[in-house]
Formats: C-alpha cells, sequence, structure tokens
C-alpha cells in the first residue's frame, strides 16, 4: 500500500514519529517482503513506540507480547479453558447420559463419546494468548513481541514456526494458518546474543541514539510548548552527556521527560539551579550525577549545556 | 550491477560476516522492490537484510565504499583548449609517444583524454601484479596492492614524462595559463585514476579471500592445548565459543526442566486449581533453584591467559545460565573484574580484565590474594556459592594459605579447581596444588577447549 520509502516516512511522521531513512527503508521492505523487524539498541530509543506507530499508521491494532524469563507456549500461544470445560461437562451430564443410554457395550458407548469429543476441545474452550491473536485475527494485526532477549532460548526456538510460517500448531485441534499475515516487529535491549536462525528471519533494524538535528525534531514535535531556544540548549546538554561515558545513557524519552518538566517549572534558560534539581530525571544512579555535576561545573556560567559539547 | 552485488555478498562473507544463502536471497528481493537509484535506499536495504549484528557494521560500510562507493569522473582536460591549442597538443604527444613504451603510452592517454580503465585493462593488470589471497584487506594493504598496480603501468616514469610534454608545449607556443590548467586536470585525473585502482585492489584481495576455504578443522582445535595456539588458531576458536555456548546452553536448560521434582509447593498447586473447584488436579513443585551463584578467581599470569580469556569468554557467553558470578583476577594482588564483565561487551570485557593486570615479571602469589579475599569479599561465599579456582597452583613458595582457602571452602557450596597442567606435575617445583587438593570437591585439567567446556558443564550442574 505504499509505494514509496518516502510515504512511509510521511506517514509515520504523521504520527509524530520522526523516522530516519533507514528506519523508512526497513519498514518499507518488511511491508513488501513480508518479513518480521528486529529492531536492537540501547533503551528508551524508540523501538517499542515504532510498533504503536505502525499500528496507528495501519489502524491495526496492535498485539503485544512481553518477554521474560520462563516464559513459554502457555503463556504466549493458547491455553485450555479447563473450568469452562469442566463447567460445560457438568451441564451437560444429562445429554451424556441420554446419548449413552441405549448403548450395547462399553465399547460402543466409548465410541459414541469420541464422537462427541470435539464438542470438548474446539476453539470454544482455547484461550487465545498474545501470537496466537495475532495469527487468528479477523482483521491485519501488528505483533510486538517486546524483549526478545529477555526470553529463555526454547522459546526463541519455538517463535521460529510463528515468525516464518505465520502458522501454528495445536495438537488437539491442527494448524492454525495466519488469515492475514500480521506485521511483526521484535525488540531486543542486547543483554544477550539472539540465534542466528532468529536473525535470519528477520530484516535488521539497529536505532541508536538521534544526533542532535533528529533529536531537537523530536522534542519539538512531542513538546511543542518547550521555547525553541531551550530545547536547543536542552538537547544539547543530553548529548553531551551521552559522550560522559555515564553507567547508563539518557534515553530519548527521559529527554522528552526532561523538556516536560522544563515546560511545567516554567524555566527560561537552563541555568545551574534548574539543571541542579532536574538532573535527576535524565541519570539514574548516583556516581553519573557526581559525574555529570563535574562536567558541567568545570564550564562555569549559566549556559552549561553548550560549553561541553 | 548484479555480478558486482554477488561479488560485495562473496567479499563480506571473506570478511568473516556470516551471510546465509536465505539472507542473500532477501536482499535481491528488497533490491527489486527498492531498485538501486537511490544509494541511501540502496545501502540501507543491503544493511537491513545481510548485516543481523550491529559490530558488523563497520566491515560493511568498508566494504560497501570499495563496491558501491562513488566513482570520481574523469575530466577532459582538453575540453576547454581552443582548436589551435588542440592541435598543438596533439602534435607534441605525438612526438612524444613515438617514444614509449606501450603501457606508459597508455597510461598518459588516458590522463590527457580523460577515459577511465575498462574491466579488461584492470583485470589484465591484476594477473601482471598477481594480487595474492593471503594479503589481508587492510587499508594499508590495499594500499600496497595499489601501489603495485600503479608500478605495472609505469606510474614513476609519468610523472617524468609529463615534465617533459609541458616543456614541450611551452616550447612551441602555448601559453603558460593554458598549460597550468592542463596540469591541474591532468593531476586530478591522476589522482581518480589512483582511486579506481585502489578500489579494484581492495575488491580483488577480498575476493581471493572469499574463495579460500576459510575453517581449517575446529575439531582439531579444540584438542590443541592453550599454549600452543598461534594467533589465527585463537580466532577460530573464539568464533567456536560462542557454538559451544550455545550447546552448554541448551543442555543446561534441558537439565534443568526435566530435574523438576521437588517438595509439594501448596500454594501454587491451590492457585493453580481453583479452576477445577478446589480439586488438585494439577500439582505444583516448588522448582529448586538450579541456577548456580559463582565466585571465580582466576590466575592471569602469562602462563594463564588463554585459559583465562576463554573461560572468560565462554561465562559471559553462559551469563544467563547463571543466577550470580562475581570474578576476581590476580597475580601478585587480588583485582575486582566483575564491573568490566556486567557492563562491557564480549571482546572489550575479556581485553579489559587480561589488561587490569598486565603481564610482567610478578610473582604469582595465591596465599596472599586468598587472604586477601578473606578479609573483604568473604561475605560473598555462603552455601549457595560454588567457589572456582582458575590456576596453576604454581605460588613462587610463597605462603599457600591453606587455612584461608579450608575457611573459604567450608562456607561454599562447592569448591572446584581448574588446572591446566597435566596431574603429573602437580607438586613439582613451586606447585602447591597437592596441598590444596584435599580441600576441592572437584578438580579438573583444562588443557584445550575441551575439557573447559567439560568443566564448565559441570559448573552448571
Amino acid at each position: 500500500m505504499f509505494d514509496t520509502v518516502q510515504e512511509v516516512r510521511r506517514a509515520l511522521a504523521a504520527q509524530q514519529y520522526i523516522a530516519t531513512d533507514e528506519i523508512a527503508t526497513v519498514i518499507f521492505l518488511a511491508t513488501r517482503l513480508g518479513k518480521p523487524i528486529l529492531a536492537e539498541g540501547p533503551a528508551g530509543v524508540g523501538k517499542t513506540e515504532l510498533s504503536k506507530a505502525w499500528a496507528a499508521v495501519t489502524g491495526h491494532q496492535l498485539v503485544r507480547l512481553q518477554c521474560y524469563e520462563g516464559l513459554d507456549e502457555s503463556k504466549a500461544l493458547y491455553e485450555w479453558e479447563y473450568a469452562k470445560q469442566m463447567l460445560y461437562t457438568q451441564l451437560l451430564r444429562d445429554k451424556l447420559s441420554a446419548l449413552l443410554a441405549d448403548a450395547q457395550s462399553l465399547t460402543e458407548a466409548a465410541d459414541r463419546l469420541a464422537a462427541e469429543e470435539d464438542v470438548f476441545f474446539s476453539e470454544r474452550f482455547l484461550l487465545p494468548r498474545p501470537l496466537l491473536q495475532a495469527i487468528n485475527s479477523d482483521t491485519p494485526t501488528v505483533l510486538l513481541i517486546d524483549e526478545i532477549d529477555r526470553a529463555d532460548a526454547e522459546f526463541e526456538a519455538f517463535l521460529l514456526e510463528v515468525l516464518s510460517d505465520f502458522q501454528v500448531s495445536i495438537p488437539e485441534l491442527g494448524t492454525i494458518v495466519a488469515r492475514h499475515r500480521p506485521t511483526v516487529f521484535l525488540t531486543s535491549n542486547n543483554t544477550r546474543e539472539l540465534s542466528e536462525a532468529l536473525k535470519r528471519r528477520c530484516l535488521y533494524l539497529y536505532i541508536g541514539y538521534p544526533d542532535i538535528q533528529e533529536e531537537l525534531e523530536i522534542v519539538r514535535l512531542k513538546v511543542p510548548d518547550l521555547a525553541p531556544q531551550l530545547a536547543r540548549q536542552a538537547v544539547e546538554a543530553v548529548q553531551a552527556l551521552r559522550q560522559l561515558d555515564l553507567k547508563k545513557n539518557p534515553s530519548v524519552s527521559e529527554t522528552l521527560d526532561w523538556a516536560r518538566a522544563l515546560v511545567a517549572l516554567n524555566a527560561t534558560s537552563l541555568d545551574q539551579k534548574t539543571l541542579e534539581t532536574t538532573l535527576t530525571i535524565l541519570l539514574k544512579y548516583e556516581t553519573d550525577m557526581a559525574r555529570a555535576r563535574r562536567a558541567f561545573k568545570l564550564g562555569g556560567g549559566s549556559d552549561n549545556g553548550r560549553t561541553h559539547r | 550491477m548484479e555480478e558486482r552485488i554477488a561479488r560485495f555478498i562473496a567479499a563480506l562473507r571473506g570478511a568473516g560476516v556470516r551471510i546465509s544463502i536465505a539472507e542473500s536471497q532477501d536482499a535481491w528481493q528488497a533490491i527489486v522492490c527498492t531498485g538501486v537509484m537511490q544509494q541511501r535506499v540502496f545501502y540501507d536495504v543491503l544493511r537491513a537484510t545481510l548485516i543481523k549484528d550491529s559490530a558488523a557494521f563497520a566491515t560493511f560500510d568498508r566494504l560497501f565504499s570499495l563496491y558501491f562507493g562513488p566513482d570520481e569522473p574523469l575530466i577532459d582536460p582538453q575540453a576547454d583548449l581552443t582548436a589551435d591549442e588542440r592541435q598543438l597538443l596533439q602534435q607534441a604527444l605525438n612526438e612524444l609517444l613515438q617514444q614509449l613504451a606501450q603501457d606508459l603510452q597508455r597510461l598518459l592517454d588516458w590522463l590527457l583524454n580523460g577515459r577511465p580503465l575498462t574491466p579488461q585493462d584492470l583485470q589484465r593488470l591484476s594477473e601482471q601484479a598477481g594480487i595474492e589471497a593471503n594479503e589481508s584487506s587492510s587499508p594499508y594493504q590495499v594500499r600496497r596492492a595499489a601501489r603495485r598496480l600503479q608500478q605495472l603501468l609505469g606510474w614513476d616514469q609519468l610523472q617524468a614524462l609529463l615534465e617533459r610534454l609541458w616543456e614541450q608545449l611551452a616550447e612551441q607556443g602555448m601559453s603558460p595559463q593554458t598549460i597550468q590548467h592542463l596540469q591541474e586536470q591532468v593531476a586530478r585525473n591522476q589522482a581518480a585514476l589512483q582511486q579506481q585502482l585502489e578500489q579494484f585492489a581492495g575488491q580483488q584481495t577480498l575476493e581471493q579471500r572469499a574463495r579460500m576455504t576459510r575453517h581449517p578443522q575446529a575439531a582439531d582445535l579444540l584438542q590443541r592445548p592453550f599454549s600452543s595456539l598461534d594467533s589465527a588458531a585463537m580466532r577460530l576458536l573464539r568464533d567456536e565459543v560462542r557454538r559451544l555456548a550455545n550447546r552448554l546452553r541448551s543442555r543446561a536448560a534441558l537439565r534443568q526442566k526435566r530435574g523438576k521434582q521437588g517438595r509439594l509447593d501448596a500454594k501454587s498447586t491451590l492457585r493453580a486449581n481453583l479452576s477445577y473447584g478446589g480439586v488438585p488436579f494439577e500439582i505444583r513443585l516448588k522448582q529448586r533453584r538450579r541456577k548456580p551463584k559463582l565466585v571465580v578467581i582466576l590466575d592471569v599470569s602469562t602462563s594463564m591467559r588463554p585459559v583465562a580469556e576463554f573461560f572468560l569468554r565462554l561465562l559471559y557467553e553462559l551469563q544467563d545460565q547463571v543466577q550470580k558470578m562475581r570474578s576476581f583476577a590476580f597475580i601478585d594482588h587480588l583485582e575486582d573484574v566483575t564491573p568490566h564483565l556486567t557492563t562491557l561487551r564480549v571482546d572489550e570485557a575479556v581485553q579489559a580484565v587480561l589488561t587490569t593486570l598486565p603481564p610482567g615479571y610478578y610473582s604469582t602469589d595465591l596465599g596472599y590474594c586468598l587472604r586477601q579475599f578473606e578479609a573483604k569479599h568473604l561475605a560473598l561465599i555462603d552455601s549457595r556459592t560454588t567457589f572456582i579456582i582458575l590456576g596453576d597452583a604454581r605460588n613462587n613458595f610463597n605462603d599457600p594459605a591453606l587455612e584461608t582457602f579450608r575457611n573459604i571452602g567450608r562456607r561454599a557450596r562447592k569448591t572446584i579447581w581448574m588446572n591446566p597442567e597435566y596431574p603429573a606435575q602437580w607438586g613439582t617445583d613451586d606447585s602447591d596444588m597437592l596441598l590444596y587438593l584435599p580441600y576441592c570437591n572437584e578438580v579438573h585439567q583444562v588443557r584445550n577447549l575441551e575439557q573447559l567446556t567439560i568443566a564448565i558443564d559441570r559448573i552448571l550442574l
């Protein structure tokens, strides 16, 4: 439905997502080739946000699967609703005894029961989890598999079938094939290496920290109330912080939080005091704070953000 | 173009980037979708489909500019000349050309007429120059190969010839400004031609390498002692480590799954069976925390370095199978190297650990280090911790601090010693291995990667 990379880019921009050429190209390819996207990069650069924006662009439902250690099929794919099955068995007891009443032998009774078995193992009693939801949905979906690197290696292997063929096997029901191929986004914070097999099936997208222009554009778009001059100072300060070899670099989402805080505080410029009081929004470690304070003080004056680039 | 992309992929493989057939197929399909007209999109497309690891981006960028980098168009120096001047040049050229050898003639022809080299020319040149496969694709080597091509073309004689050409033109009455103009343009053509040669030389060396078989015998290497590895073998083994780690991981995970017998977990069972009206239909067991907590003390003196390196690599890859790991390195004193391992990528981490204590003529002193450990870090060891020492126990006749070692061992769940020496060597000279031996639960000999893998598998048990 999108003919060029530029169209993708514009559509994302309309959803307030500033996409680089690379991001737009990869998404364009994913729609053309029907391949999942594996987005990697530091935390808080907008990997998850991208899939949300894309769901908004296409108007498809977003199905999200958050991965964690110990995630297994029954949490990700489906589960039988035992309680409902039990309840139905109880309620249908009379019917069942009527059905079996005139059976001549045990074998015959068992055969008759077996003929009705499908009633209890049908989709009626299936509790769909995110993966099945995405595959079985009547309308196209965007499937977000978040932080895949947190799940175990076995789960990764299990995902392979889903990602390459867009189908899942349920022993009692057979194979369910996707009616609409979902657009799949996998995100990873790179805490461990993913398997080659999984990577092979995906288009790879590395989202790093934006450069100063891109970040400024993002801030302007998301926090329009911030004065342009101040926005520039703030972004410069954040970019300078990222050069400092900190334990945890401030992410884009933290830049936005900070920008919103500056608006809330009615700050007019980035002076010593404002910086001092709001630095905790950007930095989450005491050692990082100390380092940042030292770095910013070295330059002196009120225009701290700029003196350290 | 198609051929060039195929050669580019082969070169990437040659440079050590793993690209499967499926991935190169994706790249083709993707290019069909987007076309090759926009350089930027073309770059993004190839990178998204071929490269699946941000660490390989640098290689990709280097090769991309080599294969698809901008070709500097050659300028026609004669374009701005008047008809008279052109005739003058041709005349001078003709006189000069008669005295020239064939190759040089062609080179001069290229420069003065602004024609780039054809693929046939390049092919012929490279055959003459004999660019070899074992040359690495480092910028330096590429330049050397390019230099050889230039020599073949007679580049050095060229400068002298051009000087004579300018003189001749001046004698025949061309104005100095025009000559200077001509000189500048020829110089620019020279630079462009040089770049073309460099690009070509870079491609050649890479392709030669891609054609060579890459993995000699990984299996053999597994059994080669660490002490006999050269740097090429070390590189191969580093790749192998990841595969081994994967195998270990799935083994450990399987064990964990099968070994799920334990005591009844009443709370969880009740909760799980609420949907059956409280009838205990599904039994839940208390899961034993099976992932081990490790405290590792590594000897990083010169003899132990390779072992320590591979040990660290394996454990780094297996971090998700370990609940907690604290690592210390020592030669003559103890250093906490945990921060390196938790914050850096594997190569940097291993490098950082090994450089914390630079090798040299240190006197290894395990006894002192054990005491240091007891004084500062004893609280790390509890009944669930596995205490691991990786070292040859050669203590330079220092006090082995046996009592301390025993103390630590008593607090730990298990004490495991890994020693790269043959058991027959234990206890000879300054080796204190036999003294430590009674206080260890397990002792493994780790001379090669295979033994190391087995030993680490035991730790994860």
